[in-house]
């Protein structure tokens, strides 16, 4: 049989996979021959194979089939045949999940576990322990109680191993070999050691005393294990994070011994978690330093990529405590390996001085095209990093990236282009001077670049940007050609950008009305749209519609205004469809990016799904007593309203809604000998603030977190009070109950708890909206209800701190990048936008003087009254 | 019967196999009988073959509720056995069935001492013999009626007349008490099985329509010829 199938396999051609054509329905059909006597072990291995392989390519077999299978596969223990018997077993864990009745199997494994024949019994301890579930647990526990103190390596390790798993099901049975697990620790074998120490850390890793204890013991005794070792020196940095022990403690003593392990396994691990340490000083640093210096002479590769590669995240933190190896990494340079020589110059990059740049660079340059994509990025962050540090190297740095962009057209994949585009928008960004020469790079890129992604980003860059630089009319012609010669979505993107020099420019109106009307001929629906929508807005010539239909977009939740417009259209009226009842979007907050990390944002990945606002738009949409509020506005951060280690964790989420707040109180229990039930939080406000409802949480078992709701009227009467303060109490019926089983007692008693209060701010009536263009937003808001007013603040002394204090006392957007401060200014501009609660705009331009404390203009615009003097009250 | 016997025992060497299934209530005696039949460390038949190392051919010492089923083989004169020792537990029943199709004969162990549960058992039996797999086939059942020792256990006859054995028109079958601690009454029954099944065999093959009705004794037939 197996003969005949490599043959046919000959004759296709393809030395390839011999399962490549497998049909389940013909192999379940085949085996069919298990249950024939006497068994042939080669052509039922070879079934069992090809059943795997299926499974394993992600066939899904139904219920019935797989039983059939598994209860077919069952009879081939009566062979003797090993190699059949181990592929039973791996069947046997496989079709666990998908075959009813796997635990027919259980006496079966159970004699082969106890057996006299070792190669046996390791893998079936392995299969039974994944065919157990609770119940039957009870049942083998005598046997793993054996095996994992058997004196044979294999068996005790895969009985270690095994129940590793099996503490994520049930705890309190594993629990018990605790003794078992001990003994198991002090075996001879690497291997049993290391599984048993893991084992015997998840059974306790809940318990920091119990860890530090354990800790405390291997440490002084000492282990075989290099393995073992290592995992000890990942729980004492575990623990060492998690208790912010000073670096005096008798655990970092135990890494520190470590760096003079004989294993290298032991020695690298200790360097390494001694240099990923928070606040590690350089003293500390050092001797894990010149360990990693030693290895990045090692003749080994592993260990010479290890060390260069931990040297090169120190280097993110302290650049100064890797000079000492700059030699060493010059060494590394030219290593015959280009990973290790990647990672070598990158990190020199980042401690190097500003005179070696250009010499590094050139060293790059001269292998850049040998490296695989990965490295490319790790060298297009160094970079980054290093123009935030140089910024004067700007232009030996953009020349490098826009080669680098060049000379890859062809090949290179998208992640790697898209770090170099971030990385020279980030320099943009940074630097004003490096503008003009990083948008031409850009516009050159777009010419010839194939990722639709990216030339809409740089499009929308350009149409950002372009209209603000001296001479706008160059990169007309780099978008245009983008209309006549790419894709829908990138035509669109370049006719949005074009209508913004347009609306911006107006000496270049005429010509980009005229481009408008040959886009109004595409043949694409979205771009011709687009096209005629800009047409007729900029004919308009009228600041305030360029300001809001061109410049600054919709600023709603996508997910709200689709939900909103559906709601819409299911209940016809006369009424038009109204915007301002959208939740609006929340903008993602810009942080701060710090200062050598700055491409790292961007590698994460770009969720479109809901919110977080939509979440819990959808949660709060589910509770009847707060149906008829209306849309979300803003829900705030949560607030924490007990200490972090009481006997109940509270959290509040404030939501704002157009005339009520309702107050989400997320509860955790960490009682284990307590059942809460009619549990909420009975508030008492400060003003004329009206609660009107509660929603309790019925049931608040051990640590399952539950969430009750206060219901509150804003006051009708005086729109102008804002803030509020509440004072708290938790109250509750408590049932004791048994903290095994979590089986409660039948009577319980009332009690409270007294909490922090909570405070309502004018922030929680704002919501943050970015508009990109400020300067068009404030002319459309125009000065109606404009108000101004000068404060001096005392108690500040730096502007970056003022800036700070008022984008969060505000809760506002910072736009134009205002919220970063020049150094060694006296004076600052800070530009915020947001929406108030109700749907109004507000904008504030707050100019900033720094004399003796800070001094603060305060200009309010928005398109009510009431909300300008809200916020002027609130600041004053 | 004569000639087949001698047969096999000229062939001597090549014993035949057959599958048995071993079922009956939980607490019955399956496991300890099947124990009991094992070969003690020192075989009957002499020493152990290497074939037969792997799969624990001794008896062991402590007998555990089975959970699922055990596969154990033993010899007996002229046969070899793979024996399906099934869990009696409730929960486990209506598993057996899987393993209906492909066995030869059935050994039914009663707890003879057990008069409570005898209506249990003895509608396990009815649905077992009106099983698809297992009504129309001429099927060899051996009943232990087990336990003996026990100062309260009925006799076989009592046993058979409780479950109505008589009604059993179509198949063979021999009912024999034990007691499975002892070994007691195990190698009658199992003689009894030995003998039946070749039978069975003969008269296949000398039946007029010719069928081959399983495949026990397409193997015997085969053997013959050669």
């Amino acid at each position: 049989m197996i003969k005949k199938f490599d043959k046919k396999d000959e004759e296709s051609g393809s030395g390839s996979n011999p399962f490549q054509h497998l049909e389940k329905s013909a192999v379940l059909q085949e085996a069919r021959i298990f249950n024939e006597t006497p068994i042939n072990p080669r052509r039922c291995l070879h079934i069992l194979t090809k059943i795997i392989y299926l499974l394993n390519q992600g066939e899904h077999f139904g219920t019935t089939e797989a039983t059939e299978a598994f209860f077919a596969m069952t009879r081939l223990f009566q062979s003797n045949d090993q190699t059949l018997r181990r592929m039973c077993y791996l069947t046997i864990k496989e079709m666990a999940n998908i075959s009813e009745d796997v635990i027919i199997v259980t006496s079966s494994l159970t004699k082969d576990m106890t057996g006299k024949e070792d190669v046996y019994r390791g893998p079936a301890i392995r299969a039974l322990c994944r065919i157990t579930d609770t119940t039957m647990l009870q049942a083998i526990e005598r046997y793993m109680k054996q095996a994992i103190v058997d004196k044979v390596p294999s068996v005790s390790s895969s009985a270690l191993v095994s129940s590793l798993h099996m503490v994520r099901m049930s705890y309190d049975v594993v629990k018990r070999w605790v003794n078992e697990a001990q003994e198991a620790a002090s075996s001879d074998n690497i291997m049993v050691q290391y599984h048993a120490l893991g084992l015997l850390y998840h059974l306790r890793k809940n318990d920091r005393l119990a860890v530090s204890k354990m800790l405390n013991k291997f440490t002084k005794s000492g282990l075989k294990s290099p393995f073992a070792y290592c995992m000890l020196i990942r729980i004492a940095s575990k623990l060492l994070e998690e208790t912010e022990g000073g670096h005096d403690s008798p655990l970092f003593d135990f890494i520190e011994s470590c760096l003079r392990n004989k294993h290298e396994m032991v020695v690298y691990e200790a360097a390494s978690a001694i240099v990923h340490m928070p606040n590690c000083t350089a003293r500390e640093l050092a001797p894990a330093v010149s360990v990693l210096q030693l290895f990045c002479s090692s003749p080994k590769a592993a260990l010479r990529y290890a060390a260069v590669r931990t040297l090169n995240k120190v280097a993110m933190k302290h650049p100064s405590a890797v000079t000492a190896c700059n030699l060493d990494l010059e060494n590394l340079i030219t290593d015959s390996n280009r990973s290790i020589a990647t990672l070598a110059i990158t990190t020199l990059l980042k401690t190097g001085s500003e005179s070696s740049v250009d010499r590094l660079m050139k060293q790059i340059s001269s292998f850049v095209s040998e490296i695989s994509d990965e490295f490319k990025v790790v060298v297009v962050q160094a970079i980054s990093a290093l123009c935030q540090k140089y910024p004067r190297k700007h232009s030996v740095m953009m020349n490098f990236l826009s080669n680098m962009l060049r000379d890859d057209v062809s090949c290179g994949g998208f992640e790697y282009k898209r770090a170099i585009v971030d990385c020279i928008i980030s320099i943009i960004e940074e630097n004003p001077d490096s503008k003009e020469t990083g948008l031409a790079h850009l516009c050159e890129f777009i010419e010839d670049c194939e990722h639709t992604v990216l030339a809409t980003k740089i499009l929308h860059l350009l149409g950002k940007e372009g209209p603000r630089t001296p001479s706008p009319s160059k990169y007309i012609r780099f978008i245009f050609n983008r209309v006549v010669l790419e894709s829908e979505a990138v035509r669109a993107a370049a006719v949005s950008a074009l209508a913004k020099f347009g609306a911006q420019n107006d000496d270049l109106l005429p010509s980009v009305l005229v481009l408008m009307q040959r886009c109004m001929m595409d043949s694409d629906d979205e771009v011709r749209d687009r096209a005629t929508f800009y047409m007729n807005v900029l004919q308009q010539k009228q600041k305030a519609l360029n300001a809001a239909y061109v410049f600054n977009g919709l600023s709603v939740s996508v997910p709200g205004l689709e939900k909103s417009l559906h709601q819409y259209t299911l209940e016809p009226t006369e009424k038009p469809f109204d915007m301002k009842s959208v939740p609006l979007a929340n903008t993602p907050i810009t942080e701060q990016k710090t200062e050598f990390a700055p491409v790292a944002t961007s590698k994460l990945p770009e969720k479109p799904g809901p919110t977080r606002q939509d979440i819990y738009q959808e949660q709060l949409a589910g509770i009847p007593e707060f149906q008829g509020l209306g849309p979300l506005f803003k829900s705030s951060e949560a607030v924490q309203l007990t200490e972090a280690e009481t006997e109940y964790v509270v959290r509040c989420v404030k939501h704002t809604f157009a005339r009520h707040m309702v107050f989400q109180f997320d509860c955790t229990n960490t009682l284990n000998d307590q059942l809460l039930q009619k549990v909420m939080v009975q508030m008492e406000p400060s003003e004329a603030y009206d609660v009107l409802h509660y929603v309790p949480a019925a049931n608040l078992p051990y640590s399952q977190p539950g969430s009750c709701y206060s219901l509150v009227s804003l006051p009708e009467d005086d729109p102008t009070a804002v803030s509020c303060t509440f004072s708290c109490t938790l109250k509750y019926l408590v049932k004791d109950c048994d903290p095994n089983t979590g089986e409660p007692d039948d009577d319980g008693y009332d009690d409270e708890y007294v909490l922090e209060d909570l405070e309502v701010t004018v922030a929680d009536h704002i919501q943050k909206v970015l508009k990109p263009n400020f300067a068009a937003a404030w002319d459309e808001v125009g000065d109606d209800f404009e108000k101004e007013e000068t404060f001096a603040l005392a108690s500040v002394r730096t502007l970056e701190e003022a800036v700070g204090n008022i984008i969060s006392f505000l809760g506002m957007q910072p736009c134009e990048r205002s919220d970063k401060v020049p150094e060694n200014k006296n004076s600052h501009i800070l530009f915020l936008a947001g929406v108030f609660r109700g749907g109004h705009d507000v904008l504030v331009r707050s100019r900033l003087a720094l004399a003796d404390g800070v001094t603060m203009q305060v200009t309010v615009r928005s398109s009510d009254k009431t909300v300008v003097d809200i916020i002027l009250a609130s600041v004053g | 019967m004569g000639l087949l016997d001698k047969l096999t025992v000229w062939l001597g060497l090549k014993k035949k196999e057959v599958n048995v299934l071993c079922l009956g209530l939980d607490n019955s005696g399956k496991t300890t009988i099947i124990n009991q039949l094992k070969p003690s460390n020192q075989s009957l038949f002499g020493p152990l073959s290497d074939d037969w190392k792997h799969i624990s051919q001794t008896q062991t010492q402590d007998i555990v509720p089975t959970i699922g089923f055990n596969i154990e083989k033993f010899k007996s004169s002229s046969l070899s056995f793979t024996v399906f020792d099934m869990s009696g537990q409730s929960r486990y029943r209506n598993l057996w069935e899987h393993y209906y199709k492909e066995s030869h004969a059935i050994i039914f162990v009663i707890d003879s001492g057990d008069k409570l549960r005898m209506v249990v058992a003895k509608e396990e039996l009815d649905t077992l013999l009106n099983h698809q797999d297992i009504r129309s086939r001429r099927m060899p059942v051996l009943f232990f009626a087990n336990k003996s020792d026990l100062r309260e256990s009925m006799s076989s006859v009592k046993v058979s007349q409780l479950l109505c054995l008589e009604n059993i028109k179509d198949k063979p079958w021999h009912i024999c008490s034990s007691d499975a601690v002892k070994g007691d009454g195990l190698q009658e029954g199992v003689d009894w099985l030995q003998g039946t099944i070749l039978c069975v065999c003969v008269c296949v093959r000398t039946s007029p329509q010719g069928h081959l009705i399983f495949g026990l004794a397409v193997k015997l037939t085969v053997e013959v010829s050669i």
